[in-house]
């Protein structure tokens, strides 16, 4: 709610100060603001933008440099052999095409059945929707816990499959809820009219609301997408063969075995370099496709959050 | 490396978790009833006349699943000759169920609590088992202990009763097969650097008042440095926690991070509790002494281990505690890497006033959880067969160790050497393979324990100069059975944690001199408000009770 005011207050200031503009210039008050905004935003952008940088740095720099803290924003002592040990390993690549097959079969399966489960619950006058709803907030708020999910899933025959990965998770009651509401907002006319126009239901879902909703389809898919590529946890759980596991399980087994050390093959230039910056490799090779997709959704992103969120 | 002998928060967790599923499925260990003991029916597979020393090879083509420990040093590979020479010449096939190693204990808590265990649970410190033991999931293995020839063989022969006394239950059985050693092996101890020490003309020290003496010499050379510098004060809730550990076993208790809150007094047939006791306090006294002649860097007890090694590979310090391999990959290797002529080697722990001895309890290892219902198969008993071969056979542990004799290694003598061609932890970088990560040898899972000679097989120049050194100690006498009933154990629970963490503060002050030693007496008053006395007691009372019992 915060969020979602804050921005509508600048912009009605903003579009306050363009109109005063084109009449005079803007006041003192006003540079001082923009002044203060301006460098209280650097600020955070800094303070932001420093942990990731300095792990990408690290990434790449040599294992005495690291142990010695020298390492700030700039690699030192410029140094492959973790991305070499990583990459040269074929479960690695295994366990990638894992994470990638798993994102994008759970998502389009997410996507889908939360997009049809929304648009059903925006309909006021369906019969029964407060039923459905409160059986989606129910899960909100009580789970059956850990070993009567893990019994459930194992008795549906869903371990050592995709499935176990992509069904339970498919719907987030959150991500549903905004959706819904994004949905409701929706002028009525614009489906009154296509009715008369002669679509059926799912023609009017299919041609008129899908594509007036891509900004809360793009939000959706990247919160979904982001969650399926960082999670780990239902593959731990679920799979019992180590070339089912995502690369998530891989990297966090690998951060166990290197820091354990223990009776690593280490006593080599290679494992001890490995120890000492496997975690910021880690950190940069799951973050790094994430990133990329980032910037072509941001533009939805942007607008597609807020427009659930306010009603009117 | 584990906190021996503690049950940690994580394992308690657990626990409390069973405790309410059992209730919720009103599921009781008692549904076998009379017959769990007749095994005429469970002989599919099973050798007549199977004895120690004696291969086992089961009469028809078994399976049986196993939890398996993915290593990511040597993650798991199905074409591993392990597996395929197994099945030779046992006639098993193991079907394991591949678990990470970050998380091998809570998915292992989740197959048991959801019914779903393969029948061989392995990799299991004790106490760890204790948290499954009221639900009935795992086996007494105690109780079938009469099929396996070679454990029984073993504990004989090398005197173990004692320790596996130690980890009955209070219904006097056992859960868990531990992984049993003939000498005890230590870990740790401290490291110098002989170079300084021939230098300013001092020698390695051999006794606790000699390592005084020789951080002393360093000092005056040095003035400016703390010559020992300490590490493994995180990611356990002791401070210092191996060098507190190795100093206490000088005086013959349980601290540091096999710290144990109750201490049995031989003379006065009780329990004790520790952190009160006058071994103790001399503990606390010689590293207060230390800290104050800033022989001893205080930061010590909070640094991380990086640091500490930093400051060694500095040269801000000359000593720091060690085990033989972070002597050898870590200290040594950084050293030659950085500081020229640097030499560092470890000595055998130094004598204090308990003479040259050992902690009682490390011959035991981490071992093997049955699943209970391993026990409803037709194949159990060749499996516990197996099981008995595999781990505890001389074969069986040569087998899991070196592999397969002209193939990975050859043997003259009591020596093996491992075929051109194949390296194990680096020992020939040049090499095209790897015993761990190409053929699946010498794998944790199944690599632990068994006669000095196989132990003392593998180690390093250095590790066997440590490791001979020590196994001439004598080891401390073990604590007598003392198995608590269940709700003793929940109170005992409640009690433990505020009275370690007192300990843990209040060592720290004393040490670091932030508290005078006049306050002692006070000291031992608050723990006493905080249970210490009614905890002895209660472990005392147990003890009685138990030998009542069981004679």
């Amino acid at each position: 709610m915060v969020n979602a005011r804050v921005p509508a207050n600048r912009a009605s200031v903003k579009r306050a100060a363009v109109s005063r503009a084109s009449v005079n210039r803007p006041t003192r008050g006003y540079r001082v603001f923009q002044g203060v905004n301006g460098i209280v935003l650097t600020l955070v952008v800094a303070v932001t933008l420093y942990p990731f940088l300095n792990i990408i740095a690290r990434s790449f720099s040599g294992e005495r440099q690291i142990r010695a803290g020298e390492v700030t924003l700039w690699p030192k002592d410029f140094n492959l052999t973790t991305y070499r040990i990583v990459f040269g390993d074929g479960t690695f690549w295994r366990s990638y095409g894992n994470t990638v097959l798993y994102t994008v079969v759970s998502t389009v399966v997410a996507m889908t059945l939360t997009t049809v489960y929304a648009y059903v619950l925006s309909k006021k006058d369906l019969r029964g929707r407060g039923a459905l709803i409160g059986i989606a907030v129910f899960t909100m708020f009580f789970s059956g816990g850990l070993i009567p999910n893990y019994v459930l899933i194992t008795s549906l025959g869903l371990k050592n499959s995709i499935w176990a990965i992509a069904l339970p998770n498919a719907i987030s009651v959150f991500n549903l809820l905004v959706m819904k509401a994004f949905f409701e907002n929706m002028p009525g006319e614009l489906e009154e009219a296509a009715q008369i126009d002669g679509l059926s239901t799912y023609g009017i879902l299919w041609r008129i609301v899908l594509p007036l909703s891509k900004a809360v389809i793009a939000t959706m898919l990247l919160f979904y997408t982001v969650s399926f590529w960082n999670s780990w946890f239902s593959a731990f759980l679920y799979m019992d063969r180590t070339e089912l596991m995502p690369a998530t399980v891989y990297l966090r087994n690998l951060i166990a075995g290197a820091t354990t050390g223990g009776n690593a093959g280490a006593g080599t230039d290679q494992l001890s370099q490995a120890a000492a910056n496997i975690q910021s490799v880690t950190i940069v090779l799951t973050a790094l496709p994430i990133l990329a997709v980032y910037p072509f959704v941001q533009r939805y992103f942007v607008s597609g959050v807020m427009l659930g969120a306010v009603k009117g | 490396m584990t906190n021996h002998g503690q049950l940690s928060r994580r394992s308690l967790l657990a626990a409390a978790g069973f405790a309410g599923l059992s209730a919720l499925t009103g599921c009781g260990s008692g549904d076998d009833g009379g017959d769990s003991k007749d095994l005429s029916k469970k002989q599919d597979g099973a050798m007549k006349n199977y004895r120690a020393g004696e291969q086992f090879k089961a009469t028809k083509a078994l399976s049986i699943s196993l939890l398996h420990n993915n290593n990511p040093v040597y993650p798991t590979k199905k074409d591993w000759l392990f597996w395929q020479e197994l099945t030779k010449r046992t006639g098993v096939t193991l079907k394991p169920v591949d678990v990470p190693l970050s998380d091998y204990e809570k998915k292992r808590s989740l197959l048991i609590g959801s019914g779903d265990a393969p029948f061989l649970i392995p990799k299991t410190y004790h106490p760890s088992e204790v948290a499954f033991v009221s639900s009935g999931a795992i086996l007494p293995v105690s109780e079938y202990v009469h099929l396996m020839p070679n454990f029984r063989d073993k504990v004989k022969k090398w005197n173990l009763e004692p320790e596996l006394d130690s980890i009955r239950q209070s219904d006097g059985k056992y859960y868990l097969l531990p992984g049993l050693h003939e000498k005890p092996k230590s870990g740790y101890s401290m490291a110098f650097r002989t170079d300084v020490l021939e230098k300013i003309g001092a020698s390695l020290p051999t006794t606790w008042d000699e390592v005084y003496d020789t951080l002393k010499t360093l000092k005056d050379e040095y003035p400016d440095r703390y010559p020992l510098t300490d590490r493994w004060s995180t990611n356990t809730v002791y401070p210092a926690a191996a060098l507190v550990s190795y100093l206490g076993q000088a005086h013959g208790i349980h601290a540091g991070w096999t710290y144990e809150n109750v201490t049995f007094d031989r003379k006065a047939r009780k329990f004790v509790y520790t952190g009160t006791t006058d071994q103790f306090r001399q503990v606390v006294e010689y590293l207060r002494k230390l800290v104050a002649e800033k022989l001893l860097d205080p930061e010590s007890f909070t640094q991380t281990d990086d640091d500490a090694v930093k400051k060694l590979l500095g040269e801000k310090s000359f000593a720091i505690s060690a085990n033989p391999q972070e002597l050898v990959q870590n200290y040594r290797f950084n050293l030659e890497k950085q500081v020229k002529g640097a030499k560092i080697e470890m000595i055998p722990v130094p004598v204090g006033p308990a003479g040259p001895v050992v902690l009682d309890g490390i011959r035991l290892e981490n071992g093997v959880m049955v699943s209970s219902k391993a026990l409803k198969s037709d194949n159990f008993v060749a499996m516990m067969q197996f099981l008995d071969w595999l781990w505890y056979s001389d074969e069986g542990q040569a087998f899991c160790k070196w592999g397969v004799e002209g193939v990975t290694y050859t043997k003259s003598g009591d020596s093996y050497a491992l075929k051109s061609g194949i390296s194990l932890m680096g020992s020939d970088p040049k090499a095209p393979k790897d015993l761990q990560k190409d053929f699946g040898f010498f794998n944790g899972v199944f690599t632990y324990g068994g006669s000095w000679e196989l132990v003392s097989s593998s180690f390093s120049p250095d590790e066997k100069k440590f490791q001979d050194a020590m196994a001439e100690r004598k080891q401390l006498p073990i604590a007598p059975p003392h198995p608590l009933e269940s709700a003793e154990q929940e109170q005992v629970t409640l009690w433990e944690t505020p009275l370690k963490d007192h300990m843990n503060q209040n060592m720290l002050k004393f040490v670091l001199g932030k508290r005078p030693m006049s306050q002692w007496e006070a000291y031992v008053a608050e723990a006493k408000a905080k249970n210490s006395d009614r905890l002895a007691d209660l472990h005392t009372k147990a003890y009685e009770r138990y030998r009542k019992d069981n004679g």
